[in-house]
């Protein structure tokens, strides 16, 4: 994987946009094949279905304010390139460690995973001789680790000469954010916010739930832009809420309800729900017993699974295809897209009924092998 | 829509007290409503056309029915007001070609519907054709209805999602699951608890939950209202029962047309006119169904997005009822019970399985095309709700009695509705397949044909409006002749409801009313 460079110029940030929606998309298969793990005839997980299908609604919102911030510093987005879908499981950074993120079905360690997705990481203040080194006069924690293969987030080449690792995503975020502002400061917004206003996707295209498209055309609007990202993601990192004056309620606090099986409600405080009880029903009957990270080798022994595993992947590649020509001026091409997403939640179900043949006790699941797909 | 599953054929004279509805004929009709939170609302279709400018004026135009006490402009703001209220998808242009009028460069919130695959391939083979109604000439449209219903947004309006305690924010758009009624599985359709939701956000607003009105009380003197009495229930199983009683300046009730009447006359109060109750109106609805020659992609979309709004106006309207046609998404499902009763059928009489069923099941449902007539209805002083001491519910409280029959001007119209389905059918290369049950609840004789006869739940009429206390019940404002501090809002109070699904335009005078209220207190 190609490394990132310190943000220096304009095409620094593009290439981090591209990370940055690449990052929003990589959580989309695993929540999503967590989600459709949940058989749907069992109203066991109706709750647990809601709360994971708003989060992944507010990843795809992220991803589509990611690709305006984009298109309006004049990049292009590209969903197609190879690489953009991981190969699962992959490896998020996690403050001090990295931590693997699979494709599984609904059960205690998919939540788990969740939170660690979602929890806010405040670094503290360097100490000394730790491996976190602070930069742009401490806006930014880097962190160095372990270099690991499958690992999502690209190495950063920081101008002293040090390679790090970002602290966390908020941070990577924070870089992007810093990187605007310096640059719309040098060369003035207008010079940085140069792309067409009409690649912009506005809100009337993008489907509803979970907040607004930001319509991006000035440094002012990319913040708010990121803030929403940020904000829906990890929160302010204190209270349940996105921020201080929202009825909203971020992730991490979204999926740890699941966790301690009771809903949140106004007023309440971290760890301590006080709303209505919520059911988490792990059983075989409520959840298809699906192989974490399927691979289109595990579905050998049946060609009919085979064949629509590897539909599935050119399907979704295809949709990807489409979401990219969205992202490139024709945002009305998001109406059929979304017709497609419920066609990706069929041919998943499809897959997740039926056993493999090769491995007893275990059915099938969307592998997510994109790169040999073709366009 | 919902359907009664208590309606039975009815001999001459008999009644069906089966359920909380009493039947008294000798029309039996499957018009149903909820009685919780939301109301019916929770289970409608959300169709949401507006009256035309002629239907205000009955009488005045056609000599038929009553007027309103105000004109299609009055309101017409109002209509506005309703559209966005609840959210409605649709196409002003459509709308215009109808004869609808809307104020200067207004839009609706959101964008109509798309229509069907079906909408169009009937479209397509439909659009121009001509037909005539007692010598006056049109020709057929197929446009979209528009729908209380989330769809694109027009810029600025957002639309409103699910109302739950789940975090669940889904219903910012339809998604199309063809199940409209019994529920939309998102909440992309509007039920009254969004608006509901927003009344009790505003911490003026007590909610008494378990508890049925069961009287009102008046001065005898002054006849205002002092106090409402209720009675409270433990379980819907249980027998125990509590009673309270709540007063305070201005009383509205706010039921449906059935109950506001049956309150008022189980309270003694039927108007000094004896209005009350009478004039009870509801959309007959006859269906027709056939088979096309192509597979339509029927069962995609909402319940309806699409139907003939030609034959809602014309000056056959001095003779017979106009109507409203709905193209139906969901098959034959509302005749026949398709698509169960196909799979049964194909299961049982022609011994498939496998891929044989599968495809035999999608060949047949994709093909099915049903027509819903929506015929118009005039009051008639002898349709009527009634209470009597023989019909009680558990709670001791009076049950509503229905006694009605479907007057000539609407059977005339249903008559022209089946001719011109076959018609239809015809220049469509369908195959008809209709048939109308004589033992069916709703089967009904006219000229020597019999139709089967549905109901719409478009309950109405039973506490006019007017001009004048001698031939109204309430006001123009909703306001009681009798009782000067009470109002009897809802479809109760229209004195016509021409080829409209009648929740529109209950709201929008609804809206008038709150005016009202609000300078009263």
């Amino acid at each position: 994987m190609k490394n990132l460079k310190e943000i220096d110029s304009i095409e620094d940030i593009r290439e981090h946009l591209m990370i940055a929606m690449q990052l929003e998309h990589a959580t989309i298969p695993p929540y999503m094949t967590t989600l459709y793990s949940m058989n749907p005839e069992n109203d066991k997980n109706l709750d647990t279905r809601g709360v994971i299908r708003v989060i992944l609604r507010e990843e795809m919102l992220h991803l589509t304010n990611a690709a305006n911030i984009l298109n309006a510093i004049g990049g292009s987005p590209n969903l197609t390139v190879d690489g953009f879908v991981p190969l699962y499981p992959t490896y998020l950074p996690d403050g001090e460690e990295d931590f693997k993120v699979s494709l599984q079905g609904f059960s205690d360690d998919a939540i788990k995973t969740f939170l660690d997705i979602e929890r806010p990481k405040k670094p503290s203040e360097a100490p000394q001789g730790s491996r976190i080194k602070s930069f742009a006069n401490g806006r930014i924690s880097m962190i160095s680790r372990p270099n690991i293969e499958n690992r999502f987030l690209p190495l950063v080449e920081m101008k002293n000469g040090d390679v790090m690792h970002f602290y966390s995503i908020g941070e990577f975020y924070k870089a992007i954010e810093l990187g605007l502002e310096i640059l719309s400061e040098k060369n003035g917004d207008k010079n940085v916010f140069i792309g067409d206003e009409s690649r912009q996707v506005p809100d009337e295209s993008f489907w509803g739930g979970g907040g607004k498209v930001t319509k991006v055309i000035n440094l002012e609007s990319a913040k708010k832009a990121i803030k929403l990202i940020i904000d829906q993601g990890e929160g302010d990192g204190y209270t349940i809420y996105e921020d201080p004056n929202s009825e909203e309620i971020s992730h991490y606090y979204r999926f740890q309800q699941l966790k301690l099986g009771r809903y949140y409600q106004k007023n309440d405080v971290p760890g301590r729900p006080t709303g209505p009880e919520l059911t988490v029903d792990y059983s075989p009957e409520a959840v298809f017993p699906i192989k974490a990270n399927c691979r289109l080798a595990d579905c050998e022994g049946s060609e009919e699974l085979k064949e629509a595993a590897l539909d599935f992947n050119q399907f979704y590649k295809d949709f990807l295809v489409k979401l990219t020509t969205a992202y490139n001026g024709h945002p009305e091409f998001l109406e059929s897209a979304i017709g497609d997403m419920f066609k990706i939640r069929d041919k998943i179900g499809f897959l997740m009924r039926n056993p493999l043949p090769n491995h007893r006790g275990f059915n099938a699941a969307p592998t997510f092998e994109i790169n040999n797909c073709h366009t | 829509m919902p359907r009664s599953s208590d309606a039975r054929r009815l001999g001459l004279g008999q009644v069906n007290s089966d359920s909380y509805l009493v039947q008294n004929g000798p029309f039996e009709s499957d018009t149903t409503y909820a009685r919780v939170i939301g109301g019916t609302t929770n289970h409608w279709e959300a169709k949401t056309p507006r009256m035309l400018p002629e239907d205000f004026k009955m009488k005045t135009n056609f000599g038929k029915g009553i007027d309103w006490p105000f004109e299609y402009k009055d309101i017409l703001p109002y209509y506005g007001k309703a559209e966005y209220e609840l959210g409605v998808s649709g196409d002003v242009a459509s709308q215009e070609a109808i004869g609808v009028v809307f104020e200067e460069n207004y839009i609706y919130p959101m964008q109509e519907i798309p229509p069907s695959y079906l909408d169009k391939i009937v479209g397509g083979k439909l659009n121009g054709a001509p037909t005539a109604i007692r010598g006056e000439k049109f020709k057929l449209n197929v446009s979209t209805f528009p729908q209380a219903r989330n769809g694109v947004p027009n810029k600025g309006y957002k639309p409103i999602g699910a109302v739950n305690t789940h975090q669940d924010n889904s219903g910012e758009r339809c998604q199309g699951n063809t199940n409209c009624v019994p529920i939309c599985p998102v909440q992309a359709k509007y039920d009254a608890r969004k608006t509901l939701v927003k009344a009790l956000l505003t911490g003026h607003v007590d909610l008494l939950t378990q508890a049925v009105a069961s009287k009102v009380c008046t001065d005898p003197l002054t006849q205002r209202v002092t106090k409402i009495e209720y009675k409270t229930y433990d379980s819907i199983q249980g027998s125990a029962f509590g009673s309270g009683s709540v007063s305070g300046k201005v009383f509205i009730l706010a039921a449906n047309a059935i109950e506001n009447a049956r309150l008022m006359l189980a309270s003694n109060l039927p108007a000094d006119n004896d209005y009350m109750g009478r004039h009870l109106m509801d959309h007959p609805y006859l269906l027709a169904w056939g088979l096309l020659t192509e597979n339509a992609g029927v069962m995609r979309g909402t319940s309806c997005t699409s139907g003939i709004s030609t034959l809602r106006r014309g000056k056959f309207r001095n003779n017979q009822a106009a109507f409203a046609i709905d193209i139906h998404n969901d098959g034959w499902g509302w005749a026949t019970g398709s698509p169960y009763s196909d799979l049964l059928d194909l299961v049982n009489n022609k011994n498939k399985f496998g891929t044989a069923l599968k495809s035999g099941l999608i060949n047949q449902v994709s093909r099915q095309l049903l027509l819903a007539n929506m015929v118009e209805m005039l009051p008639e002083f002898g349709n009527r709700v009634t209470v009597n001491p023989n019909y009680k519910d558990r709670l001791g409280n009076f049950r509503p009695i229905l006694s009605w029959s479907i007057p000539e001007y609407s059977l005339e119209g249903i008559a022209y509705a089946r001719q011109l389905s076959k018609q239809i059918f015809q220049r469509l290369g369908a195959e008809d397949f209709t048939t109308y049950d004589p033992l069916n609840y709703g089967y009904t004789s006219f000229n020597g044909n019999g139709y089967e006869i549905r109901g719409g739940n478009h309950l109405s009429g039973t506490h006019l409006m007017g001009e004048c206390r001698l031939t109204s019940v309430v006001n123009s404002k909703q306001r009681s002749w009798m009782h000067d501090n009470l109002y009897l809002v809802g479809p109760g109070s229209m004195p016509s409801i021409g080829t409209s699904n009648t929740t529109l335009t209950m709201a929008a005078v609804t809206f008038m009313t709150a005016e009202d209220i609000l300078k009263v207190i």
